[in-house]
């Protein structure tokens, strides 16, 4: 990022190229509703642009990538009054008449993971999407959210005891 | 060493919900977007554009009122000393018939140096010390400017030597001679005679 700052593009390009997957995936499956999630996206790339002159090295490039994404949607939960979209219908896809057993219960075993991640409270869905897409640290998850580590970390465990008894009905 | 807070089989099947990306559409106005040029010249030409509008009107202002003083100062009424209330009203009928008078005042600025003489500047027969320009701090501006009129006997000799200067001798000799009409009494120093004799 000071690289790009310093005006160097192939800078920014590495660095789009390295985060644009779980960035794009963290929020996809945030708001899960494709095209709000690319307009979502493109904003928090357009922040990430339009701050470089004012970027200092004070955390890695990921935890300030994720904390401008978390600021981002929180604006976006605030409007929305923080209430949960249904999945979209390329979640819950029913299964083709002909699809063989196993595969037809490893859809619906995926669909209930989906559904577990997507019931899940915001904040614990967001700590979980961060540990899982960015790979950060509980403690720059914190740094992220704004919250201290142990309340990331105990967002981080209550998600993933859900998502495990999910995965358990099944 | 391993993550006490992640668990493999979760991340497994979180993995299999899918690993999309981006459209190709959204990075490449994203890349673009990044190889713009940040508008780093906006703010500071706006604030300079403001500043330089802010001077020049408040230049614009003041020179006004500096040529409305000048002006005040060298009209022929304001140069003699104040009169009785009978002259006054003498001096009003003239002004009212047609006269010859060269290099007259506008008529709004006579006007105002009859209505209000206390506020004009001082009768140019005191002595020189005594005789406060209107504007002070500007006489550099005015000395400069050789067409414009003087404001104290200094400033005028002053005049008188860069017409000199500049070669203009037949313009020098004759505001020389005014200035000697006017100031009968003034003492000119050695030096600044030497400035202002004709070569």
């Amino acid at each position: 990022m000071l690289a790009y700052r310093q005006g160097d593009a192939g800078a920014f390009e590495t660095l789009y190229a390295r985060h644009k997957g779980p960035l794009y995936r963290f929020v996809l499956r945030s708001v899960r509703e494709r095209g709000l999630a690319e307009e979502l996206y493109q904003e928090i790339w357009m922040r990430v642009i339009e701050a470089r002159g004012r970027y200092a090295v004070q955390a890695r490039f990921t935890t300030w990538l994720y904390t401008i994404a978390h600021n981002r949607l929180a604006d976006h939960w605030r409007r929305r009054g923080l209430t949960l979209v249904e999945l979209q219908d390329h979640d819950a896809a029913a299964p083709p008449a002909d699809e063989p057993e196993s595969r037809a219960q490893g859809r619906q075993s995926l669909q209930r993971f989906a559904a577990a991640l997507a019931a899940l409270p915001e904040a614990q869905r967001e700590a979980f999407l961060l540990h899982e897409e960015s790979g950060l640290s509980v403690a720059d998850i914190a740094a992220a959210t704004g919250v201290g580590e142990q309340a990331a970390k105990s967002r981080v465990r209550y998600a993933l005891a859900k998502l495990r008894e999910a995965m358990a009905d099944g | 060493m391993a993550d006490p807070e992640r668990d493999a089989r979760v991340a497994e099947r979180y993995r299999a919900l899918g690993r999309e990306q981006p459209a190709p559409e959204l990075d490449a106005a994203i890349l673009a977007a990044s190889r713009r040029r940040p508008r780093r010249w906006a703010v500071p030409v706006s604030i300079a554009a403001v500043v330089v509008l802010a001077v020049g009107v408040t230049l614009r202002v003041q020179m006004e009122e500096r040529k409305d003083a000048e002006d005040v100062a060298l009209s022929p009424r304001v140069m003699q000393t104040p009169a009785p209330a009978d002259e006054v009203a003498r001096q009003s009928r003239r002004d009212s018939a047609p006269a010859p008078a060269p290099a007259s005042p506008p008529a709004a600025l006579e006007s105002r140096a009859q209505a209000a003489p206390e506020a004009a500047a001082p009768p140019a027969e005191v002595s020189a010390d005594r005789a406060e320009p209107a504007g002070r701090a500007s006489a550099g501006v005015a000395v400069g400017k050789l067409s414009a009129p003087p404001q104290t006997p200094e400033q005028w000799l002053e005049r008188i030597a860069k017409l000199r200067d500049a070669g203009k001798a037949r313009e020098a000799d004759e505001s020389l001679a005014e200035f000697k009409r006017r100031y009968p009494d003034y003492r000119i120093s050695e030096a600044l005679r030497a400035r202002i004799a004709p070569r």
